[in-house]
């Protein structure tokens, strides 16, 4: 089975199976949001793919062309085009674009070797995915704990220098951030590895599995390798998650003191129950449901910030890709790289809300 | 245990342990570099660094000694020799197999690689017969037979100009001159050419010509990106092949040639962005930076101690195309104008910081008879000249002549917008000529520039498909040139109809060198016709660039091999790995 492949069932099968519980245990309105939201996403997912195959072909330039330069002969470059079916009219184009994303295939590269996209993909996704859910745990993390640290010490030193700091780190560039981070550990002090996913020694020897490193890692049982995979992941997470942390840190921060304020803390605090167990205990975990409503909106932007990660860690995942592929303009690699990203965000929102409405029963759809 | 507090066990001991990796002594373990356990030990030669034991303990740097780490930001395009033609793609060819005829390390001069010596021509010149050397066998130990090699060259006239090899370029290095290539017997392989080519060893030293694997190649098709491992007949096999990350090549242990490698293993990492290879190398995660981190990070470079910037003066060269057949640059005079106006030092200067060179002849320095015609004839700045010209053409500074300068701004790096702004300038210095300056994306851009039909005048960068002058002069002038139009494309012949006298004497001097095997006539015939260039100004070379390699002290290549500087790369930017070992 291919790594893209066994990816799919392990995030599938187990969000089918939520669905379906869900669907199984809910409201007849949570039943009838959830299939709204499906049939929602099907033509969202096919406008953003539309638009994606218009504006490539609008903008100028031509993959062949650019592929082959000036030592590309007329007759190789129209050779391709054709064999390529770049000539053929739009519509036709656009109907076999639709089609191989109807049946997940997306078609072949228009560069290089012209390999089967899905083939590249599921060389890259795994990639992206080890790095955006360890970034996604360092920004709630740092953005959840932060925010109550900030609402517990409100109007205190603690408090002023956590608001500032969620709006310095927001609004750093992303690949500054990151080369700062690569010179003061990667370069000066020498303790963390700036590039790549894994040593490349270790990476030799790595049997590759579901191309996720730290799972082939644990499942050979490659313990130098583990370390490495970890180590290799430390300053990209970083850099992406603490960008996005500063959103989390805000909003954690007006729903813990908005909580605070709640008369049912008010009774706690009366009953004597320590200010600690009052924040992390009870106001923290109130003040998480608009928090999940926000992780599902971060997920685009967690995406983007993963694009311009990649590149500026050499990571090998989708994003990196995605850029090289659009300096070349490699219409499908470009197409389909978005419309998997845009399906990704599509299933991810959905499952945010049927969380949402499991963490907080007094949600009606 | 309660849930909860499992939780937060589970989450400290998470947190602590990549708080653990983090700062542990180092990022990066020692290699374990085992050679294959079915196949022969490699002989290590005398001058062969000690291989060390192996083990996970982490250390300091990236790789022991018995591993090489080269970063790269090249990408692989095709690993088929029927159809690989990416710089990167030939350095990997050229690793793990060979060809009959090869270069030198660090120089441009050829020697007999899987041949036993220099080919037997015919007096005709049309026939070309090698013998084969005993004794050579692929990494897998399968022996390599004239009869092999011959069918798997055939792929480059067969399968390479087909559907299954959509780069469709190397192909062009044998359909035009080769018509057949037989295997008498199992030892000798004869080249029978369409016409005599004086530069055809040149060619034959060139990755398309080495000898492939049939069980990887197959005669029918071509297979771009085959699983590894993948071997050849050279000095090391493919052991691992995990696109946008890593090659993983180990020593071939059949390899009977005289490259052996110095080290067990050599990877080559890809790197998505210069920066972050910079910071690579800078830091010792990779051993050595190769290709392409631009002038202004090699400037860094040279300032960090324990690191080596060596500088190869390549082949990659920058130049005007010149459309001789639009207005106003079908005039002489306009073009000679042009050209006496360009001052090559100060783009050089003002935009690259001296890291690169003036280039005054389409034939870069190095090559046969290179000369610097456009220097003798133009010594240019020369603004007087240049109005000279500018006014027996009717052009005064209330008629000033108006000029479009076309270039790509991201294709040839960020730095270009700079140094066409300096041109520019240069022009403009005259009185007498206003420049606009016109970018394009580079797809759009290159067609309608070498297509001869849009625009007058843009820039473009050139680099060998074989080391020799014929391959900087042939396509500017033949078939259209590249669009500078000095012969008329649609002609039927490949050298197309000359557009004046000095176009087809041109042409004619071309065409002798091509055939000329004798090395002094062919060289004078090449400073004769980069004279007749100069004085069409068929294209304005401007300058050319260096390659650099950057690495750490304790690498090294072989002293007694030429360009030891560099890693013994030298102008043909051959990187042969096997001279690479590490202290």
């Amino acid at each position: 089975m291919s790594p893209i492949g066994l990816i799919a069932l392990l995030i599938g099968i187990p969000s089918i199976l939520l669905l379906a519980y869900v669907f199984a245990r809910g409201t007849v309105g949570l039943r009838r949001y959830i299939l709204t939201r499906i049939g929602l996403t099907v033509p969202m997912v096919f406008i953003l793919a539309t638009l994606v195959f218009v504006v490539m072909r609008v903008l100028p330039g031509d993959p062949v062309t650019s592929a082959m330069g000036p030592k590309g002969t007329p007759e190789a470059i129209q050779r391709v085009r054709e064999q390529l079916g770049l000539n053929d009219p739009m519509p036709v184009q656009y109907g076999r674009f639709l089609w191989g994303m109807f049946t997940l295939q997306f078609g072949n590269s228009l560069i290089g070797g012209h390999r089967p996209i899905v083939d590249e993909m599921s060389e890259r996704f795994p990639a992206t995915l080890e790095l955006v859910i360890p970034s996604l745990v360092v920004a709630l993390l740092a953005g959840v704990l932060g925010g109550a640290l900030a609402a517990s010490r409100r109007k205190g030193i603690v408090d002023y220098s956590l608001r500032i700091y969620s709006v310095v780190i927001y609004s750093l560039p992303l690949f500054w951030f990151g080369l700062m981070l690569q010179l003061i550990f990667g370069v000066w002090l020498r303790i963390l590895p700036i590039s790549g996913r894994i040593d490349p020694v270790l990476g030799a020897a790595l049997a590759r599995t579901t191309n996720l490193y730290l799972i082939d890692s644990l499942i050979s049982g490659n313990w130098a390798a583990f370390g490495s995979v970890l180590a290799h992941l430390v300053l990209p997470t970083i850099t992406l998650g603490l960008i996005l942390s500063g959103v989390f840190v805000r909003l954690t921060r007006i729903n813990v003191i908005e909580t605070l304020q709640a008369d049912y803390i008010a009774a706690a605090r009366a009953r004597g129950i320590p200010e600690q167990v009052l924040i992390y205990g009870h106001a923290l975990k109130n003040a998480m449901i608009p928090v999940i409503t926000l992780i599902g909106l971060q997920i685009a932007i967690l995406l983007a910030g993963a694009v311009l990660t990649e590149t500026v860690f050499s990571w090998p995942g989708l994003g990196s890709y995605l850029v090289e592929r659009i300096s070349s303009r490699d219409y499908t690699a470009v197409q389909s790289v978005i419309t998997m990203f845009a399906i990704m965000v599509a299933v991810i929102s959905l499952a945010v809300d049927v969380i949402y409405s499991l963490v907080d029963p007094r949600v009606r759809y | 245990m309660k849930p909860k507090s499992l939780f937060s066990l589970m989450t400290l001991v998470v947190v602590a342990s990549l708080i653990l990796t983090a700062c542990g002594p180092t990022a990066t373990p020692m290699p374990t570099a085992e050679p294959p356990t079915d196949v022969p030990v490699v002989e290590t030669p005398t001058e062969a660094a000690p291989a060390e034991t192996p083990t996970s303990e982490a250390s300091a740097t990236p790789a022991g000694p018995s591993t090489i780490i080269i970063g790269t930001t090249d990408k692989i395009a095709s690993l088929d020799p029927a159809d690989a033609y990416a710089i990167r793609d030939w350095e990997v060819l050229k690793n793990i197999s060979e060809g009959l005829l090869k270069w030198k390390p660090g120089t441009a001069e050829l020697t007999p690689a899987l041949a036993t010596g220099m080919p037997e021509i015919s007096a005709d010149g049309l026939t070309y017969t090698f013998t084969l050397r005993d004794g050579i066998k692929f990494g897998d130990g399968t022996v390599l037979t004239a009869t092999t090699y011959a069918a798997q060259l055939n792929r480059l006239l067969t399968v390479g100009p087909g559907e299954t090899c959509p780069n469709a370029v190397a192909s062009s290095l044998a359909t035009p001159y080769v018509k057949s290539i037989a295997a008498p017997d199992e030892k000798t392989i004869v080249f029978t050419l369409t016409s005599a080519i004086a530069y055809f060893p040149q060619i034959l030293a060139g990755a398309p010509y080495v000898a492939s694997d049939p069980k990887t190649f197959p005669a029918d098709k071509c297979v771009l990106f085959p699983t590894a491992p993948i071997y050849g007949v050279g000095p090391w096999y493919i052991k691992q092949f995990t696109s946008g990350e890593q090659i993983v090549f180990e020593p071939n242990p059949y390899y009977t040639g005289e490259n052996k490698p110095q080290v067990d293993q050599i990877i080559v990492r890809d790197f998505a962005d210069p920066q972050t290879m910079s910071l690579a190398v800078q830091n010792g995660e990779i051993d050595i930076a190769w290709r392409l981190l631009g002038p202004e990070l090699i400037g860094q470079l040279e300032a960090v101690s324990g690191l080596h910037v060596g500088s190869v003066s390549g082949g990659s060269i920058r130049y005007l195309i010149i459309n001789h057949a639009m207005k106003p640059m079908d005039d002489p005079n306009v073009v000679k104008a042009v050209a006496s106006l360009i001052d090559r030092d100060e783009i050089s200067d003002t935009v690259f910081g001296g890291k690169v060179s003036p280039l005054y002849s389409q034939v870069p320095p190095g090559f046969l008879g290179a000369s610097e015609a456009f220097d003798t004839m133009y010594a240019s700045p020369n603004p007087d000249k240049a109005k000279e010209y500018l006014a027996a053409s009717g052009y005064t500074e209330d008629k000033r002549l108006a000029l479009e300068l076309w270039y790509p701004p991201e294709h040839y790096g960020a730095s270009t917008a700079a140094w066409m702004q300096v041109i520019e300038k240069q022009l403009e210095s005259s009185g007498l000529i206003d420049v606009e300056l016109k970018p394009q994306e580079w797809s759009t851009y290159l067609p309608a520039l070498v297509g001869g039909k849009s625009y007058t005048a843009g820039v473009l960068g050139w680099f060998f498909d074989y080391p020799d002058s014929s391959n900087y002069l042939d396509p500017f002038v033949y078939n259209g040139g590249q669009g500078t139009s000095v012969t008329a494309k649609e002609t039927g012949s490949i050298n197309g109809k000359p557009i004046n006298e000095t176009a087809a004497k041109l042409v004619d001097l071309l065409t002798k060198a091509d055939t000329e095997t004798d090395l002094t006539k062919r060289t004078e015939l090449y400073k004769e016709a980069q004279d007749l260039y100069a004085e069409l100004v068929v294209t304005l070379p401007l300058f050319y660039e260096a390659e650099h390699v950057v690495f750490h002290d304790n690498i090294s290549g072989i002293t007694g091999l030429a360009s030891p500087e560099t890693l013994n790369i030298g102008p043909t930017l051959e990187f042969n790995y096997f001279t690479l070992s590490k202290k």
